[in-house]
């Protein structure tokens, strides 16, 4: 007697059986993998980059994926799960969607990766992502981002030589890598002209006519595929809006602070892979909360993680990391929102406490990213310019106290013609005035890295080494 | 016998026991790290072993782990100095996981649930034996790690210096997938000890199953 009836998540009543939502998936990516085709494929190849079969680069990429994940999983069922009857087998693979993590993992990496290391992503992304925490159903993490994360980490210098994210009329035309690559050698604050304008406008941001991953640039085609699946309620609208709402709201907090238009935010919401990863990678109904609560705390999160690590990693983008984090809390997130599920005041408190740690960290982000580091040790006192001589007052931390120099430079050569000392405290000094150590200084000017330091004298000495090499560093700076 | 085999197989102390993780997880970059590090442990592994059991019956139970602290930190210097001594460079690689011998759960855990207990023979027995598992499965580890990782195999590099002759071999040519250098990083190591000790189990388990 069987009271209950065992099956895979995610538990859904509704007219609409994971099947019908997985064709539902493909019907809303196809506008996607089409204009992913005609933008990196076709497009340069009617310009005259490449040859016919790099025209059809994208599709094929996205056809390896699926086949390699398909494949990958049939031996893993027929090896190591040791179903060997092929009805059986077809079943499991039917019920399994095992071509999602290759066609995502396809999607979402840049399109100058070689065939074979989409090979080794999509098995990494199916094996590892999938089967190996139980197969359709019982994986905490997305698949397709596992074998994303690994290839990334593992293989980025390799498609970095074959020419990263962009494909071969843009490496002609641009010489930026993505937005936001751009965006983190700018260190993050910047005029609109340095941001945007590399890429034309933000009306190509939206459209998608901008480098990236194969399948993310194009803003306008995701969000028709978000009203498709909400229309044909296979999702429902709480994870990506209230994530694109919270990267708009935090990003526009940032850009307010620093004077910056509504374009910076708009900027952060159509770069990268957030559209994308807001519509398709966080709503995968195996990786996400089930409760509608659950899902408003869970792309809370999505968003200020997103934020954080955009801002304050060294990794451009911060979809991936921000979903792949996520995953790990979604089974907590799913038991509170079952318990807060008819009690919503049991909520205030934590949800008070989430908003105060977004607001203080999202501030913190604000007041200190792109700040100029300044130097404790040095200090610029004053600079005064006679008949093309710069005449610097600068003092330096040394071993006792300070040291206060005025240091001279000819504005023609750029050269020091002399350094005065002020003041000092050092009690080596008869050491540095021994060694004509000041004479050398000016002598070696050029390359003061080889310059040796004084034994007996050593920190003194260093001290007015960098001294003099930071006043230079500071008159090259100005002039 | 049966406290020899017990440690390289049933009770391996890295894939079944998951005992001296920190360490398993910090030097096994090349297969020579591993072993020096195995054989470390394997030298003061069998020595406290052979100690505690020899005194088992004079320590009085407050006592006990103090006392056999103390006899682990003693071997555990003489290895440190050993090693500083002849091999300075593989000293400095290891780094701070030789003093923390002393701290390792698989030795004191021994000393501890066995060798206090049990006669000094087959004490000596179970510290060859764990010693042996413990190396046997840092070996492993770590030629997965560096065969993938780096495509080589280096079995004497800083150990020249004693031994005479350098072993180092290359795997695989380098080409578009291998070497994974993913591997040699700390999330490297974990995703390799994840699937090992998937792997081991399986078969251990399935074994059971038919039994």
């Amino acid at each position: 007697m069987n009271k209950f009836y065992h099956d895979n998540g995610p538990h859904i009543k509704s007219p609409y059986n994971t099947s019908k939502m997985m064709k539902h998936l493909i019907i809303a990516l196809f506008p996607i993998i089409i204009f992913s085709v005609y933008k990196n494929g076709i497009l340069p190849y009617s310009r005259g980059y490449g040859t016919l079969l790099s025209a059809f680069r994208p599709l094929i990429m996205i056809l390896l994926g699926m086949l390699t994940s398909l494949i990958s999983e049939t031996l893993f069922i027929y090896f190591v799960l040791k179903i060997k009857d092929k009805e059986k087998l077809i079943t499991h693979l039917k019920y399994s969607y095992a071509i999602f993590p290759g066609l995502f993992l396809a999607l979402t990496i840049p399109i100058n990766t070689p065939y074979s290391i989409l090979i080794v992503g999509a098995m990494v992304a199916t094996i590892i992502g999938k089967m190996l925490f139980g197969g359709f159903g019982f994986n905490i993490f997305n698949p397709a981002l596992v074998g994303n994360l690994f290839i990334i980490s593992a293989y980025y210098s390799n498609i970095a030589i074959q020419g990263g994210y962009l494909n071969k009329l843009e490496l002609d035309t641009i010489t930026q890598a993505t937005p936001l690559t751009n965006l983190q050698n700018l260190n993050y604050i910047d005029t609109y002209q340095n941001i945007v304008t590399p890429f034309g406008n933000l009306w190509n941001f939206l459209t998608g006519m901008i480098p990236g991953t194969i399948g993310e640039t194009s803003a306008i085609l995701c969000l028709l595929g978000l009203i498709y699946l909400l229309f044909t309620k296979v999702i429902t609208w709480h994870i990506p809006i209230i994530y694109l709402a919270t990267v708009f709201i935090l990003t526009s907090f940032i850009g307010y602070y620093h004077d910056l238009g509504i374009w910076y935010p708009l900027f952060h919401l159509l770069s990268g892979g957030l559209i994308f990863g807001a519509i398709f990678m966080a709503t995968d109904p195996v990786t996400s909360p089930t409760t509608p609560i659950g899902q408003a705390i869970y792309a809370l999160g999505l968003g200020f993680l997103t934020v954080i690590f955009r801002f304050l990693t060294s990794y451009p983008e911060g979809v991936l990391t921000a979903i792949l984090t996520m995953n790990m809390f979604v089974f907590i997130i799913d038991k509170l929102g079952v318990k807060v599920r008819f009690n919503l005041k049991k909520l205030s408190i934590p949800l008070a406490i989430l908003i105060l740690i977004i607001g203080t960290t999202t501030y913190y982000v604000a007041t200190n990213i792109n700040k100029k580091v300044t130097d404790q040790n040095f200090n610029v006192i004053d600079v005064t310019e006679i008949d093309n001589q710069v005449i610097y007052t600068v003092t330096h931390k040394a071993y006792h106290g300070l040291i206060k120099a005025k240091i001279e430079i000819d504005d023609n050569t750029g050269k020091i013609t002399t350094i005065d000392i002020l003041e000092q405290n050092e009690y080596v000094w008869n050491q540095i005035e021994e060694h004509n150590y000041i004479d050398k200084l000016i002598q070696q000017q050029h390359n003061l890295d080889d310059l040796d330091t004084i034994s007996g004298a050593t920190y003194t000495a260093n001290y007015l080494k960098q001294m003099v090499i930071k006043t230079l560093k500071e008159y090259s700076q100005n002039r | 016998m049966k406290d020899l085999v017990k440690g390289i197989i049933n009770e391996n102390p890295v894939f079944v026991l998951m005992l001296g993780i920190c360490p398993t997880l910090a030097v096994t970059t090349t297969v020579e790290n591993a072993i020096v590090m195995g054989l470390s442990l394997m030298f003061v592994l069998i020595f406290s072993n052979f100690l505690v059991s020899l005194i088992k019956n004079f320590v009085p139970e407050q006592i006990k782990i103090p006392t056999y602290i103390l006899i682990i930190a003693t071997f555990v210097t003489m290895v440190e100095l050993l090693l500083k001594a002849y091999v300075k460079d593989l000293y400095d690689t290891l780094g701070i996981y030789i003093p923390l011998i002393v701290v390792n759960c698989i030795i004191l855990g021994r000393a501890l649930g066995f060798a206090s207990k049990e006669k000094v023979f087959s004490s000596i027995l179970d510290g060859i034996g764990f010693g042996l598992g413990f190396t046997l499965s840092l070996i492993v580890l770590s030629a997965m790690r560096e065969i993938f990782g780096n495509n080589t195999i280096t079995i004497m590099d800083s150990l020249t210096k004693i031994t005479g002759y350098q072993m180092i071999y290359k795997v695989l040519p380098n080409n578009n997938i291998f070497p994974i250098n993913i591997l040699l990083k700390p999330a490297g190591a974990l995703l390799s000890l994840g699937l090992l000790t998937a792997f081991f189990n399986s078969i251990r388990l399935r074994k059971e199953d038919n039994q």
